[in-house]
């Protein structure tokens, strides 16, 4: 049953798993974030202003601070004088009062003087009588509203000096700009005036407005960790000295909310310290903050561990229930760790002997109407079940545990049959005596770096990042260190890249310490199997253990520890230069160097690893990879999902939803949704990772023995660098290379980077599927933040290319029944691309034409007659050839067990979503939504109509159309057809069709740039008559959006099954990192940033259409749960066995049609006008009066029947 | 006017308007003796055409309709209107000329030819380079008036020798075609400025074309490769400061002013406000860019005459691409000390070559003379410190990606 307290609770970001760096992340490298990360860097100076700047006003506010304050302080005991009772009834038993304050200070000198003074204070205050308090209460009331009152004055007044103010210094400029230089300094001073005024201005507002802001979040999440780390190492002085740093501060305090005190308070509390804990108790009340119940159940935990005495507990409870709350919830909503629960309750019983837990809470059902069916149903569903007997199960459990206890995993790579060499073999030796070494070296620099910041400590302010170096043993530090230098490829990797592996493999590792110590792990034994974790889920509920105690660490955070980490690994790996050529002399030479890219204007900071390195690395052909225990499949189902912090791997931190680095929206908007309206997408996300999986070890023997030949670029296997082409001859000395050479040598470097990173992509995914070629497996499932969902593990899942779908089976074996046979035929057919046109009997009848090479294929894949290779997607086709075959060969086919999955794929499934908001009949036709005999093209149909209007053109006498004749084909439409759903526009459109020309050798150079222009217009047309309703849809979006996001908002909306979704494109700012290896940008998410209209607008269309293709699929994907099918999918290709498919393809298009019937369009309007432009405020600017017109006009639909889809054929096929 | 009655047909329009054009300035030619012009011509100096030179505002109108003439938004340009200016700019191009022959002058992007007239006025032989064809028929006829003293020709100077492969299309040119048209042949490094070059810097890609005239340089490829050809350019304050910024000014001494400051005698001729030139602008604003570290209140006509003894020393065309990485990465962070900079190369003798060159240990990078920089590379090159082969692939890749 412990196993069920087990919480993910950390929400740490998903961001960082994945062992080592992904090699396609260093494919694209060059391009794309390369230019993001210079973009980043150069920004660094413009902040640098804004920080001058930032400092003045923060000056400002200091100074006017004081004030306010004193307020507070003078206020603040009367709201809390209720327990001060409290306070001085419990401490009374112990050592009397008056002792408490003396000793405090003699044991931390540090403390401050005004705590002391504050402490009297209330001692007075508490003096007072009630009546009085009360009234002084209702006059603070009506003070404050003065207050309030006095401070918009003051901002206006202010504003208006500084209009004035402007003006004069505009005039200054204007009256200058023909003098010399000078007259900088003129209108400069006119400026700061202004800027101070400005600041002044908006202090009022900021001082109240601060606690929203992001940045105050983020820095209180700072201050929260880093007090969560002391409580980790159990270092309640630590602590309290930092919290003190804060609370001393009247401008810092403000930072600190009542969970910072809760935290120091649990540590003394684990200590058994009560008068410490009190002592925070009334800490926390004199600075005005209400305890929580957390606060309560640190003081109860303390006195149930000292066996405090019945009076002091009673008073506790007496006050708990004062505040309002009750015993019971500290066991609903309090998270415990450790043995904290049993001690509270223990303090409980001393008073209430009788006390017993409180019941779960009774499970919710979603009550969405789409669902209404699948969760009202009485009976239990039935499950596809593997027979596992629950001691199995119980293994595979204990193997996954022990898997993610160790945090990484090290296999043997495919390449590893190899036959040694003797260079490899020195090479080897050579290494392992370095990499002793080097750990040897690491380890005393990090022990070195912790040394003097430990000292640092002491003498000035406080190192922030120490207590982070304390939280594993050194040699785990170390140990990270050294698997970042072991993946780095010989191209290099940015630092803010690095940086980031670094420091959240440190998290990571943190997290599940946390996990660990927090004891949850502590009787897997009573881990129950698979089938009763529905039960077991709604048993548990999403009780209070479930829930999360947040304790991710903020971006910033993790970037500079990693930084650290990195200068220490830059500092410390040292290799004798003479490694390679012994008659060099011996020096040792760091292995890491730091140089600048450039990016025209803007440079990124590389790492890169000394060529000597990368080639004894690349002797020593090393056949053991290692990874993250994340990055492997699951060796047991993956934990159910039962809220936003918890499930999917037993351990390893995992997001429910992915999102960018920093970005904090998705996490708010998904905690501040009621449970019970996640269900149903929790639901589909572990039936999709409940499938379980196993290996096809026939098309894997074939496919690695090609990957260990000489791969074949036509069958996608990527060949060995020993394949690539010979290298350029290089001139002895460099310097006298010319151009083309240098070009040349510069293209040979650039293919064998690229044939590296594949290769390496490839070996990853055969190593691991290698690995588990004799399991079962799972993809634990999460989601991007539009609902699309993915398997967790990032290199080997069923999402990736040909050759890894290949490998793939489901676990569960079903017969194939009557016309499973014929499934794998067609599905054969559609594997191959041809028929494409052609009905499915056609498809069917074609593939009992060509049975001979699809026998031959099987039984002969390499020698044979080799059909199969010269298909679209061959090895999937392999694989079908073989299954078949196997099937056909069996005595009765109908009963064949096959593992075999059989794709079902939606047909421009982003189309199909549109003709179906917009009841297009003509598009509905052209996507397949109407039955027909044959599946129509939306593409050709596309091409036709271009083609018409070419023609027309063309008879008119437009140049260009009459150049076109001839040239218009599916093919050259095609592309932009289908990302005209996904809002490509018409820049991209055009580029995309002068590709298409230019790939036509005949078509005449000179017009490229005409004829594309001519035609994007005309495809975009075509769609615009086809898709009528689809347009003003996309436009009725589109114009939404932007409305939106110049009001300063973002878009935000929920989906049919109630997953709320938000548009994370704000305008990027960037913090700088000071580092002493160099400066590094880090875009800070900021909730309080402006939207990026543009990109808010853009992305608005095809996101919502994802969310809606996600929840067609999820409903699916619950309802053939139902029917107690095996059901995966890859966005929009469903997959089931063959015996299910037609069970899969009517469920397919039964919620296809009642997802549409309900207003979707128009329940987003109602959404809209409700969060966007809620009634009730008086007066409306014009732009809200606009933003309302448009969200009212929803787009008028056409007049197709949805019900047609249920007997379209070819809907999904 | 003949314009204002036709009907307003865009290309009939665009006809018309390059006639009035041409009309409004025909020149007033007056006759010479031919065998004194022929003497001087010889000497690179022309006699007066005595051309008439319209006022500010008269070329501002020019400037605007050519403007219109166009069909998509030109990108931003300057020109030079007052006569005033055109004057004075003209006495700073001929200034300082030693008493051999003139070398030709090219003027880039003359516009409405204020300038022109006036450098033709003061008998220079000009080669006017126009990119927008809205100006040419009025330069054309202009070059057809007089003996041989002009040349205009179509194309863009700052779209000089396309880096992107294919044929190169108009106004993109490629040098060595310009020079043939102009006659300009190569002459050896160490000879006289064997062309003139005059051009305002197009705003927008200021730096770029800065960087990319140093690559030239540095290489001796595309103008340099005919000799030490001087630039007189407009440039913003802004940039002018960095370019003769002294060692350890914060933020003005950038790689850029050392890689210059070797290469070039940078001579400051003028400073001009940003008020007096003229946009083409359809608001007729003067799109002064904003600068926040440094003044920027001028444009400022320079003079960069590449270093005689550029490649006299150690450096040569084939391994300056190398001495470019390496200023570039020593000013990445202009705070950092130099020998943390050779050591995160590995380049670990640092610390004794540094004493050599009597640099001390503790020296910033943004402290070093632009000569020290110089000697710096040489005693690497000397003591075969970049024949790491790592080196040469970050050249090769650092290349790659400015010279795009």
């Amino acid at each position: 049953m412990s196993l069920l307290r087990l919480r993910a609770a950390l929400l740490g970001p998903a961001r960082l798993r994945g062992a080592g760096i992904p090699w396609s992340v260093l494919r694209t490298y060059s391009s794309a974030s390369a230019k993001e990360k210079a973009r980043r860097n150069a920004i660094c100076e413009r902040t640098e202003l804004l920080e001058v700047l930032k400092a003045r006003v923060k000056q400002l506010q200091a100074s006017n601070v004081p004030e306010m304050m004193v307020n507070k302080v003078d206020l603040a005991p009367l709201g809390n004088d209720k327990y001060q009772d409290l306070l001085e009834k419990v401490v009374a038993p112990g050592p009397a009062e008056e002792q408490l304050t003396p000793r405090g200070r003699g044991e931390s000198p540090a403390r401050p003087r005004n705590w002391v003074e504050k402490s009297k204070e209330e001692m007075y205050i508490r003096q007072l009588k009630v009546e009085r308090k009360l009234s002084i209460a209702a006059s603070r009331l009506a003070l404050e509203g003065q207050a309030k009152a006095k401070r918009k004055d003051k901002a206006k007044a202010k504003a208006k000096a500084k209009k004035r103010l402007k003006k004069p210094e505009a005039k200054v400029a204007a009256a200058q700009s023909h003098a010399g230089s000078h007259n900088v300094y003129a209108h400069s001073k006119p400026k700061v005036v202004a800027v101070k005024e400005a600041a002044k201005a908006q202090r009022p507002q900021g001082v109240l407005k601060n606690k929203d802001s992001s940045q105050h979040k983020v820095l209180q999440q700072t201050i929260q960790s880093n007090l969560e780390c002391f409580l980790f190492l159990q270092q309640p002085e630590e602590a309290e000295r930092f919290l003190l740093l804060y609370h001393r501060s009247p401008v810092k305090r403000r930072l600190l909310n009542a969970n910072a005190y809760n935290i120091v308070m649990r540590i003394w509390a684990r200590k058994g310290c009560l008068q410490r804990v009190n002592r925070l108790f009334s800490m926390m009340e004199s600075v005005g903050l209400q305890p929580s119940l957390d606060s309560y159940a640190a003081v109860l935990e303390c006195m149930g561990r000292n066996q405090s005495c019945t009076k002091a507990i009673q008073r506790c409870m007496q006050q708990l229930k004062n505040d309002g709350f009750h015993v019971d919830e500290l066991f609903q909503k309090c998270l415990f760790e450790e043995d904290e629960k049993e001690k509270v309750l223990r303090a409980i019983r001393i008073v209430q002997p009788n006390y017993q837990l409180p019941p779960p809470p009774s499970p919710q059902t979603c009550k969405s109407y789409l669902l209404q069916d699948f969760y009202s149903k009485e009976k239990m569903v039935s499950y596809p079940k593997l027979d596992f007997s629950v001691q199995e199960l119980q293994e595979r459990f204990q193997q996954q545990l022990e898997m993610e206890l160790n945090n990484t995993i090290t296999i043997e790579s495919v390449e590893s049959t190899k036959p040694l060499t003797p260079q490899a073999i020195k090479a080897r030796k050579l290494l392992t005596t370095l990499r002793s070494r080097w750990h040897d070296s690491i380890l005393q620099a990090l022990q070195k770096s912790k040394h003097s910041m430990s000292k640092l400590k002491t003498v000035s302010g406080y190192n922030i990042l120490y207590p982070y170096l304390c939280l594993l043993p050194d040699e785990e530090y170390v140990g990270i260190m050294l698997q970042i230098l072991n993946t780095l490829s010989p191209q290099g990797e940015s630092l803010a890249v690095l940086a980031r592996e670094l420091g959240s493999k440190v998290y990571n590792r943190y997290i599940t310490q946390r996990k660990l110590r927090s004891r949850q792990l502590e009787k897997p034994d009573e881990y129950l199997p698979r089938e009763y974790w529905e039960k077991l889920v709604a048993e548990a509920g999403f009780g209070p253990s479930l829930n999360l105690k947040d304790c991710s660490w903020p971006y910033m955070l993790i970037m500079r520890l990693g930084m650290h980490m990195l200068e220490l690994l830059v500092h410390a790996v040292k290799v004798p230069r003479n490694a390679l050529n012994p008659h060099l002399e011996h020096k040792l030479i760091p292995v890491l160097y730091h140089v600048y890219s450039f990016r025209s204007s803007w440079q990124i900071g590389l790492i890169k690893p000394h060529p000597i390195f990368s080639q004894i690395v690349s002797d020593a052909a090393e056949t053991l990879l290692t990874f993250n225990s994340s990055a492997m499949p699951m060796l047991c189902p993956p934990v159910p999902w039962t809220s936003p912090h918890f499930g999917a791997f037993v351990l390893n931190d995992t997001k429910l939803m992915r999102f960018v680095d920093g970005a904090i929206q998705h996490q708010l908007l998904l905690d501040q949704c009621p449970p019970v309206n996640l269900h149903p997408v929790l639901d589909a996300l572990n039936q999709l990772g409940n499938c379980a999986w196993k290996i096809n070890q026939p098309v894997l023997d074939i496919i690695i023995s090609i990957f260990n030949d000489k791969g074949n670029e036509k069958l996608d296997i990527p060949p060995p660098i020993s394949e690539a082409p010979r290298p350029p001859a290089i001139p002895s000395n460099y310097s006298t290379m010319n151009k083309s050479q240098k070009h040349e040598l510069l293209l040979y470097k650039k293919k064998t980077a690229e044939m590296h990173s594949l290769r390496m992509d490839a070996l990853y995914k055969l190593s691991i599927a290698n690995y588990v070629r004799d399991k079962v497996f799972w993809f634990p499932h999460n989601m991007d933040f539009r609902g699309r969902t993915y398997p967790c593990p990032p290199y080997f899942n069923h999402l990736g290319n040909d050759v890894t779908r290949a490998i793939l089976l489901f676990a569960e074996g079903k017969p194939l029944g009557p016309k499973g046979l014929d499934w794998l035929k067609i599905h054969l057919i559609n594997l191959t691309g041809l028929k494409k046109r052609n009905a499915l009997q056609e498809r069917l009848e074609y593939a009992n034409e060509i049975m001979e090479e699809i026998l031959d294929s099987a039984d002969h894949p390499l020698t044979g007659r080799k059909w199969w290779m010269n298909t679209d997607e061959p090895w999937q086709a392999l694989a079908c050839c073989m299954e078949i075959a196997k099937a056909s060969r069996s005595p009765d086919p109908a009963a064949y067990i096959s593992h075999f999955p059989v794709h079902q794929d939606g047909s421009c499934n982003g189309l199909q979503h549109y003709a179906a908001l917009g009841r297009d009949l003509i598009g509905a036709i052209s996507v397949n939504l109407m039955p027909c005999d044959v599946p129509q093209d939306v593409y050709s149909a596309v091409a036709q109509q271009v083609e018409e209007f070419r023609k027309k053109d063309a008879e008119q006498g437009v140049k260009i159309a009459q150049v076109l004749q001839g040239f218009i084909s599916r093919k050259v439409v095609k592309q932009t057809v289908m990302t005209v759903v996904y809002g490509v526009t018409r820049y991209g459109g055009r580029l995309q069709m002068e590709k298409r020309l230019k790939e036509i050798d005949e078509f005449p150079e000179e017009y490229l740039w005409e004829a594309s222009h001519y035609l994007v217009k005309q495809v975009f047309n075509g769609i615009k008559e086809m898709f009528s309703a689809t347009r003003d849809i996309q436009n009725w979006l589109t114009e939404s959006a932007k409305l939106i996001a110049q009001s300063g908002q973002t878009v935000e909306w929920v989906t049919p099954l109630g997953l709320p979704i938000v548009q994370p494109y704000y305008r990027s700012k960037s913090t700088v990192l000071n580092c002493s290896m160099q400066h590094l940008s880090v875009k800070s998410s900021n909730s309080n940033q402006k939207p990026d209209t543009v990109k808010q607008k853009n992305a608005f269309p095809p996101n919502f259409i994802h969310s809606l293709d996600s929840t067609h699929m999820m409903l699916t994907a619950l309802h053939c749960l139902r029917q107690g099918m095996t059901f995966v999918s890859v966005h929009d290709c469903y997959w089931t066995h063959a015996l299910t498919v037609d069970i899969m393809n009517q469920i397919c298009r039964q919620q296809f049609v009642a997802l549409h019937s309900e207003k979707i369009l128009q329940d987003l309007s109602n959404f809209m006008l409700e969060k966007y432009c809620r009634s009730g405020r008086e007066t409306r600017a014009p732009w809200q009066k606009k933003l309302m017109e448009q969200l009212s006009n929803v787009p008028k639909t056409g007049k197709f029947n949805l019900k047609k889809v249920m007997d379209s054929t070819y809907f999904f096929s | 006017m003949l314009a204002g009655r036709a009907p307003p047909g865009a290309a009939a329009c665009r006809r018309l308007l390059a006639a009035a054009l041409a009309a409004g300035l025909r020149p007033l030619l007056c006759g010479l003796r031919p065998c004194w012009a022929t003497a001087r011509r010889a000497a690179g100096q022309w006699p007066s055409p005595g051309l008439r030179v319209p006022e500010a505002a008269e070329a501002e109108r020019l400037v605007q309709q050519a403007q219109q003439l166009q069909r998509i938004r030109a990108p931003l340009r300057r020109f030079i209107a007052c006569p005033q200016l055109a004057r004075t700019v003209q006495r700073c191009l001929q200034g300082g000329a030693g008493p051999g022959p003139r070398p030709v002058l090219l003027e880039c992007a003359p516009g409405p030819g204020i300038l022109t007239r006036t450098l033709l006025n003061a008998g220079v032989r000009v080669v006017a380079l126009e990119s927008n064809s809205a100006f040419l028929p009025n330069l054309q006829s202009l070059e057809n008036s007089l003996d041989g003293q002009l040349k205009v020709i179509y194309g863009d100077f700052f779209r000089l020798d396309p880096l992107v492969t294919g044929t190169v299309k108009p106004p993109a040119v490629c040098s060595d075609k310009l020079f043939e048209t102009m006659g300009v042949a190569a002459v050896p490094w160490r000879a006289d400025v064997p062309l003139k070059i005059f051009g305002i810097l197009p705003q927008r890609k200021e730096r770029n074309t800065l960087w990319r005239l140093l690559f030239a340089l540095y290489e001796c490829s595309s103008i340099y490769r005919y000799g030490r050809v001087e630039l007189n350019i407009f440039i913003s304050e802004k940039e002018y400061k960095v370019l003769t910024a002294k060692p350890g000014e914060v933020r003005a001494y950038q790689a850029l002013t050392i890689l210059w400051q070797v290469g070039c005698e940078i001579q400051l001729l003028h400073m001009e406000p940003w008020s007096s030139f003229v946009t083409n602008l359809k608001n007729g604003g003067r799109a002064v860019p904003k600068s926040t570290w440094l003044p920027n209140d001028h444009l400022c006509l320079v003079r960069l005459t590449p270093q005689q003894n550029l490649f006299t020393g150690g450096l040569k065309p084939t391994n300056s691409s190398t001495f470019i990485f390496m200023v570039k990465q020593c000013l990445a962070r202009p705070k950092s000390r130099l020998t943390d900079r050779l050591n995160s190369w590995s380049l670990d003798n640092g610390g004794k070559l540094l004493r050599e060159l009597e640099i001390p240990d503790s020296a910033e990078t943004r402290s070093l003379y632009p000569e020290d920089y110089r000697r710096l590379f040489e005693a690497l090159q000397n003591s075969n410190m970049f024949t790491e082969t790592w080196f040469h692939d970050e050249v090769l890749d650092s290349i790659r990606n400015i010279n795009l």
